[in-house]
C-alpha cells in the first residue's frame, strides 16, 4: 500500500465560476518533490480521485497545487471539493505518480489541450520555460467565459499559445492544419475529453506520426479489486488443485500448497511472478503485463481468477 | 579491498544460480550506504578520478538536469541518514553540503553551472563510495547517460556511454531467453517516482582489487592464472555489487548506483552456511556464465578448495 500525507488546505482560491484552485501544504512533514506532469491521489470520503499538479516542480516549497473542475453529479469528487472543501480542512493524499511525463530528449513539445485538460500542462510549461526549452500550448477551452489561467498563461507565456474560441467544425479544422504542419522531432501530448484526445491521437497515425512521439493522459482509476472472491485453481502441470481464499493472493496460496514460484515485488510490477494462464477468466490488478500477454499470463501476486482457472507454473 | 565480514551482503539465497529479478522495495528510498572502508575507498576513488577523468567520468549534455538533481538528492540523503557525519543547508537556491568525515564542503546554486567546477554527477561521486550511473527514460528506452566509474567488473564506461539497456546487456550469456531483459527493462520503466529497488549482483576477482576496468584488463585479467591450490583462499574474492535503482521524481531518470564489496574466500569461508551456498552454487553454474563471470580458469581449483573445506569442517550439504 502507498503511504499517504496529511496535507492542509492552505488557500482556495476561485478561477472561473466552476473551477477552483486548491493550494496544500504540510507543516509536519517533507512532500516528495515530482516532475512536470504529474498527479496526486486524494483520498476523499466517496473514493480515491486523481489531479494533476499545476506548480512549477523546480519552485516547489513544500506545497501541491491542483485545480479543479466541479463536474455532475452532487456525490461526486469534484462537487465535494467545491462545497465542503475550504481553507484549514485537512486531506489525505497519496505521493506523486508520473504517468504523462515529458520528454525531454524532444526538440520542440507541443501541447493540446481542452477544457479542464490544461492542468499537466501548465506544471510542463512551467518546467519547460525555467529549463529554456522550446514548447507551444494549443488550447480548446470550454467557452472564452470558462477558460482557466486565461491572464496568467497570456503573461507568463505571450508567444507560445493559441486558443481555438471557435465552432467545433472550424476549430477541427484548425487544429488539423496545425498537426500537418509540425516539424520532425517534435513530442505531441494531449489531455482533454476523450473524445478531444481521440481526435487528435486519430490524426497523428493517419499522419503517420510516429507513435512513440505522441503522449496522452489517461487517468486510469487506481486498480483495486473491490470485494476479493475465492476462486478455485488447477494447475495442470502438477495435476494439483488449490482455492484461494478471499484474503489470499494467488501467489501465497501456491506456496502453501508448497508448489514454488518466484516471487519479487508483490505488486504487480516486476513480472516475476507471472504464469500461463489454459483457462478461465482472470481479473488483472498489474501494472505489467501488455494486453497481449494478458490473454494468457497473469501475474499470481496481484491478480485474481473468476470462480475457476487453470494454470501453468514452471 | 575486502571488507568486515559482518558488513558483507551475501548474495546467495538459494542453493542455486538462476538468473531472476531479485529486486526488492527500499524504504526508506536509499541509494547510498557509508561502510568502514569510506575513508580508505574515497581516497582510491580520488586518484583514479585524478590519474583517469575521462575513464572514470563520462556524461552526454542531456543528462544534466538530472546530474543536479542526484547530486542534489544525494546530500540530502547524506545529512538524513548520517546526520552526524554529513549536512545540507539550503537558502533559496544556495546549497552548502558539509562533510565532517572528510572536513571538505561542497557549495553550489541549484542548477547554475558556473557555481560548480566538475558536472554534479562527479562532485556527488566523490564523497560517496558507490559509482553513480545516470540512466535516462527516453521514448524509445533507457540510455546510459552519465557515469562516474571508478570500481567497475570488467566493462567500461567509454564503451557503452549513449547505449540504450539491451545493447549493453548483450555480452551477459543467455539473456535474451525468454525475453528476461526486456522485463528488466519493463520493470525498470514502471519504478515510480521517488522509489528504490536493491539486487545484488556477483562475480569473482582475484586480490582485492577494487577497480578492475576493462581498459586495465591486461594487468588483473591474467592474475587468473595464478590460482593455485595453494592461494585459492587467500587470492579469490567474491565480489558483490549491492546495485539500486531510484527514479528521480523531477526529470524522471533513474540513478542507478552500485556499491562492489569484496570478501576473501578464507574469510567466507568462516561462515559455514556460506560456505554451502557458494559451494552448490559454484557446482550448478553453467560454463557460459562460470566464463562470463570469469571463473573458468580456475574453477577446478575453486572446487577442490571449497570440497576440502567442507570435508575439514565436517559439514554435508
Amino acid at each position: 500500500m502507498d503511504d499517504f500525507y496529511e496535507v492542509k488546505v492552505r488557500k482556495v482560491e476561485q478561477l472561473t465560476a466552476d473551477i477552483k484552485r486548491y493550494t496544500f501544504i504540510s507543516e509536519r512533514t517533507e512532500l516528495p518533490s515530482f516532475g512536470a506532469g504529474s498527479h496526486i491521489t486524494l483520498h476523499l470520503p466517496m473514493g480515491n480521485r486523481q489531479y494533476s499538479l499545476i506548480n512549477n516542480p523546480l519552485d516547489m516549497e513544500n506545497e501541491y497545487v491542483i485545480a479543479v473542475k466541479k463536474i455532475g453529479q452532487q456525490e461526486g469528487g469534484s462537487s465535494y471539493l467545491h462545497e465542503k472543501i475550504n481553507e484549514g480542512d485537512v486531506v489525505k493524499v497519496s505521493p506523486p505518480h508520473n504517468y504523462f511525463p515529458l520528454r525531454l530528449e524532444a526538440k520542440h513539445h507541443v501541447f493540446f489541450a481542452a477544457g479542464i485538460g490544461i492542468t499537466p500542462f501548465l506544471s510542463m510549461m512551467a518546467y519547460l520555460k525555467s529549463l529554456g526549452e522550446s514548447f507551444e500550448l494549443h488550447y480548446a477551452p470550454s467557452s472564452e467565459d470558462d477558460c482557466p489561467f486565461y491572464n496568467e498563461m497570456n503573461e507568463m507565456y505571450p508567444n507560445q499559445i493559441i486558443y481555438y474560441f471557435m465552432a467545433r467544425d472550424s476549430k477541427k479544422k484548425k487544429l488539423k492544419e496545425t498537426l500537418k504542419n509540425l516539424k520532425v522531432g517534435a513530442h505531441i501530448y494531449t489531455c482533454g475529453p476523450q473524445s478531444f484526445m481521440d481526435f487528435i491521437v486519430d490524426y497523428c497515425r493517419e499522419l503517420g506520426y510516429p507513435k512513440k512521439y505522441i503522449h496522452e493522459e489517461r487517468f486510469k482509476p487506481a486498480k483495486v479489486i473491490e470485494n476479493p472472491q475465492p476462486f478455485e485453481v488447477t494447475i495442470e502441470n502438477k495435476k494439483k488443485k488449490v482455492l484461494v481464499q478471499e484474503d489470499q493472493s494467488l501467489l501465497d496460496a501456491l506456496h502453501k500448497a508448497e508448489i514454488p514460484l518466484a516471487f519479487a515485488c508483490r505488486r504487480g510490477i516486476c513480472g516475476t511472478c507471472e504464469v500461463k494462464v489454459c483457462n478461465g477468466e482472470v481479473l488483472h490488478n498489474d501494472a505489467f503485463l501488455t494486453d497481449d500477454e494478458k490473454r494468457d499470463k497473469m501475474l499470481a501476486c496481484v491478480s485474481r481468477g473468476i470462480d475457476h482457472i487453470s494454470i501453468a507454473v514452471d | 579491498m575486502s571488507v568486515k565480514v559482518e558488513q558483507f551482503p551475501f548474495p546467495f539465497t538459494e542453493d542455486r544460480y538462476a538468473y531472476s529479478n531479485n529486486s526488492s522495495l527500499l524504504k526508506p528510498a536509499r541509494s547510498i550506504t557509508i561502510t568502514d572502508h569510506y575513508l580508505k575507498e574515497i581516497q582510491l576513488k580520488r586518484e583514479l578520478l585524478q590519474a583517469n577523468h575521462k575513464r572514470c567520468f563520462r556524461s552526454l549534455p542531456i543528462s544534466l538536469e538530472s546530474q543536479w538533481e542526484a547530486m542534489r538528492r544525494i546530500f540530502a540523503e547524506l545529512a538524513q541518514s548520517e546526520s552526524e557525519h554529513f549536512s545540507l543547508e539550503k537558502r533559496g537556491n544556495e546549497y552548502r553540503f558539509q562533510n565532517h568525515l572528510l572536513g571538505e564542503e561542497e557549495r553550489f546554486t541549484y542548477r547554475d553551472s558556473s557555481s560548480i567546477e566538475l558536472q554534479p554527477l562527479d562532485i556527488a561521486g566523490r564523497h560517496v563510495q558507490e559509482d553513480l550511473i545516470i540512466m535516462g527514460d527516453r521514448h524509445d528506452g533507457l540510455f546510459l547517460e552519465a557515469g562516474q566509474l571508478c570500481f567497475p567488473s570488467n566493462w567500461s564506461l567509454t564503451f557503452v556511454l549513449g547505449m540504450e539497456f539491451k545493447s549493453i546487456h548483450t555480452p551477459v550469456p543467455g539473456i535474451d531467453q525468454n525475453d528476461f531483459i526486456s522485463k528488466v527493462e519493463r520493470f525498470i520503466s514502471r519504478i515510480r517516482l521517488n522509489e528504490a529497488w536493491e539486487r545484488k549482483n556477483w562475480s569473482m576477482t582475484i586480490s582485492n582489487m577494487l577497480d578492475t576496468p576493462l581498459e586495465t584488463y591486461a594487468n588483473w585479467g591474467k592474475l587468473r592464472l595464478k590460482v593455485t591450490d595453494k592461494n585459492v583462499g587467500e587470492m579469490v574474492h567474491l565480489r558483490v555489487e549491492v546495485q539500486r535503482l531510484l527514479r528521480l521524481p523531477m526529470t524522471n531518470d533513474i540513478l542507478f548506483s552500485i556499491h562492489t564489496y569484496l570478501l576473501s574466500l578464507n574469510d567466507l569461508i568462516q561462515n559455514d552456511l556460506w560456505l554451502k551456498r557458494l559451494y552448490t552454487t559454484i557446482q550448478f553454474l553453467s560454463d557460459d556464465i562460470a566464463e562470463y563471470k570469469g571463473i573458468a580458469l580456475y574453477k577446478n581449483e575453486l572446487i577442490q578448495f571449497l570440497e576440502k573445506t567442507l570435508n575439514e569442517k565436517g559439514l554435508s550439504l
